[in-house]
């Protein structure tokens, strides 16, 4: 490590907070306009994979129903009483995500002396609620199927004062298909034009971000957690552990990627949660490569004989004083295994062993603007390529600026 | 140097042995292998209860799981009888196909293998004069275009261009340059040897791009990588204080010295043609290894993903052998002995 970025400054005890190491890091990676504007459209993604519900449905947010037979005038809230689980659960955790991050942001800010220990405390409750509460919906949430058009209801003036998503088109076809919506140009109605089945091209290409992304982040969190275990050890014991390991990281490197998840595909099937454990499994080699390099450094050091000495349990050792020293080139590498990991994902999408349809995916949407070959729908390949092509090239770029800004051979630069 | 690569083939051995173990296992704790069976019997539907349970029979007699006499055999003994047969060339009978998976394997192998050299040969003539002017221009603009350029070329999904190539050259609609389909216009017979080449470049033209862009960016990046590296060594500057002239300095002392880690990434880089060839030889219907693996995949074919798996990994395994030896002779200080 560059010793600009590892020393600390130590600042007078009234003076702003004594810089890290980490927030040197942060500093210097986002620096370039780019890399900000990446690193926002990164979030603008993960939020719209969010909050795409309220986006991008056909369901009003609300409605009137009028009085009719004798049964009173309703207000009715036909989007949020049919959210799915799975939307409530990411609507929970991006809660709790929240609520930290400005618990953190303003006790920094607003109480420097507030001790760290209390301030965790309160993460973790918040943590532990929204784990509870998630848990809660899974358990106890149903998913409701509600086909009724609440547009042609609208029109036909059944329901009243109803207020529309700005994007109002599901990502599944509610409405028997007229021949009038099928492949049609992008228009007024439909900015992105509609495909084969009359969908709406841009709903489905903003709920894709929910595949992609889940599938990205959970594939890669798998991932990290089985190679830093597997690093962690085979850098720490060396001799039997490190041999057996290695050659267990060899095996699976060895099998091409694409090949060794088709085969974990066709044999376990390709529900999303599957595809997720698939990706994880199978991509973890490189993470552990790593952590092994670092580990085999790190544990000659002092700080670490010292750690032992003191009798710490292996696992604090292992995770608390070594790992936090040797991640940082893991994190980059997971920066790059992201954009894998959604480049595979829309690549199975499109040769149709990924998620199954009618979930939207980039890669299923691409497969159908061009299928069959003879007659292809540009304004349908556009808009997933594009998206997939500016999310993995997001990815990379905050992955080479971070690999730029860890080098030691730039040290001196910047 | 025997001695050597007799003991690397020795070292390949417990890492092969490991992954059959792998695929073996993979394969046979998949959920409803015995229903495997039933899929491929076309007309199972129609078949006689009798006709169907001794299908299904046949089905477990090929993947071990039964014996000849109907008993169930112990998973240790499936792996070795498995193991066994491999080894001895019998790969098994496809489900989906009524032929020996090593037939198969057999047409298609060489398909996708002189694709992917193809492929290999133009990135490295591509890649490799771009990454040196980049080097030599470091932090000039061409440098940062070239950059630039090469990591959108990495990020460029391959299903967007393939899908987008076919869409746009390959179709009455926009411009029909180029075949959308197969590696052979269907009168092969009538044309001499020339035209049979010329008609089988035309035909991987838009397969060959395909499967090359990404590479360019990864092996240039690479190349400037070790360039530089390299530009900064003092032996460089003892041969400019010499008065060597500077595009000797840079081809005879600094390009050599990058060579090492070009033949390393070639061997590195086959595993993902490899795997890539999946998308590619689906998109432009070539029937390719990859090609085979997906169709395996729908249909559940068993033995023949196995073999697949098999094959490639065997194939990248003697890549990696390939890329020692020749680090050994390509560079002195590597001692073999």
């Amino acid at each position: 490590m560059p010793d600009a970025l590892t020393s600390t400054v130590r600042m007078p005890e009234n003076g702003p907070p004594p810089q890290t190491f980490w927030s040197r890091v942060r500093a210097r990676v986002f620096r370039p306009w780019m890399v900000k504007f990446c690193a926002s459209y990164i979030v603008l993604v993960c939020l719209i994979a969010v909050f795409v519900p309220f986006l991008a449905t056909g369901k009003p947010y609300t409605c009137i129903v009028p009085a009719h037979h004798g049964v009173p005038m309703q207000r009715k809230y036909p989007l949020f009483r049919d959210l799915t689980s799975v939307s409530w659960v990411l609507l929970v955790v991006t809660g709790a995500l929240a609520v930290q991050g400005s618990c953190v942001f303003f006790t920094r800010r607003l109480m420097p002396d507030m001790r760290r220990r209390r301030r965790r405390v309160w993460l973790a409750v918040v943590t532990v609620a929204a784990v509870i509460a998630s848990g809660l919906i899974v358990a106890l949430h149903h998913n409701r199927l509600d086909a009724t058009n609440y547009r042609s209801l609208a029109a036909h003036e059944k329901i009243t004062h109803a207020i529309f998503a700005p994007i109002p088109w599901g990502y599944a076809a509610m409405e028997p298909l007229s021949k009038n919506l099928i492949n049609k140009l992008p228009s007024q109605q439909h900015w992105l034009g509609t495909d084969g089945e009359g969908r709406d091209v841009l709903s489905r290409l903003l709920w894709s971000t929910r595949v992609a992304m889940g599938i990205g982040f959970i594939s890669q969190f798998i991932a990290l957690a089985i190679g830093v275990v597997v690093g962690s050890m085979t850098g720490y014991f060396s001799g039997i552990v490190d041999i057996l390991l290695m050659r267990l990281v060899e095996i699976v490197e060895s099998v091409p990627l694409f090949f060794l998840i088709l085969t974990f595909v066709a044999i376990y099937g390709r529900h999303i949660f599957y595809i997720m454990v698939i990706l994880g499994v199978t991509g973890w080699t490189g993470y552990a490569r790593l952590l092994r390099g670092e580990f085999l450094h790190l544990r000659q050091l002092d700080y670490v004989t010292a750690a032992q000495a003191s009798g710490l349990p292996l696992w604090r050792v292992l995770f608390r004083h070594i790992l936090p020293n040797g991640v940082t080139p893991v994190l980059v590498s997971a920066s790059f295994g992201l954009a894998g990991a959604v480049t595979i994902e829309s690549s199975l999408s499109y040769l149709g062993v990924g998620v199954r349809p009618p979930t939207p995916s980039w890669g299923q949407m691409l497969n159908a603007a061009g299928n069959p070959a003879t007659v292809f729908h540009w304004w349908q390949a556009l808009g997933p390529g594009m998206m997939l092509f500016i999310t993995v090239l997001a990815f990379n770029i905050v992955g080479e600026s971070f690999r730029d800004t860890l080098d030691p051979r730039n040290a001196g630069a910047g | 140097m025997t001695s050597y690569i007799i003991r690397r083939l020795l070292l390949m051995v417990p890492t092969l042995l490991g992954m059959t173990f792998m695929l073996f296992a993979v394969v046979r704790f998949a959920p409803g292998l015995r229903e495997a069976g039933q899929a491929n019997v076309v007309q199972g539907m129609m078949q006689s209860k009798q006709a169907q349970k001794q299908e299904q029979m046949l089905v477990a007699l090929r993947l071990h799981l039964v014996d000849k006499n109907g008993h169930p055999i112990s998973l240790p003994m499936q792996y070795l009888l498995w193991l066994k047969s491999t080894c001895e060339g019998h790969l098994g009978t496809s489900l989906e196909y009524p032929e020996p998976v090593l037939k198969l394997i057999e047409q298609r192998l060489p398909v996708t293998l002189t694709i992917n050299l193809i492929s290999m040969i133009v990135i490295y003539l591509v890649a490799v004069p771009g990454g040196l002017l980049a080097a030599v221009n470091r932090d000039r603009l061409f440098d940062r275009g070239y950059g630039l350029m090469s990591l959108a070329l990495y990020s460029l999904p391959m299903i967007w261009v393939g899908s987008s190539l076919l869409g746009f050259f390959a179709n009455p609609e926009f411009f029909n340059w180029f075949p959308a389909a197969g590696l052979h216009a269907t009168n092969t017979q009538s044309m001499d040897f020339f035209q049979y080449i010329g008609d089988y470049f035309y035909h991987i033209t838009m397969p060959i791009v395909c499967s090359t862009y990404a590479g360019f960016a990864f092996l240039s990046k690479q190349v400037r990588g070790s360039i530089l590296d390299n530009l900064g060594q003092d032996y460089i500057r003892t041969a400019r204080a010499k008065g060597v002239k500077g595009s000797t300095v840079m081809l005879r002392h600094v390009f050599r010295n990058s060579l090492l880690t070009l033949i390393t990434l070639t061997g590195m880089s086959l595993p993902g043609l490899l795997g890539g060839s999946v998308i590619v030889e689906q998109i432009f219907s070539i029937d390719g290894m990859g090609r085979l693996a997906y169709t395996a995949t729908l249909a559940r074919d068993l033995p023949v993903i196995q073999t697949v798996a098999l094959i490639g990994s065997v194939l990248t395994l003697l890549s990696y052998l390939a890329v020692d030896i020749c680090y050994a002779m390509a560079d002195p200080r590597v001692s073999y002995a």
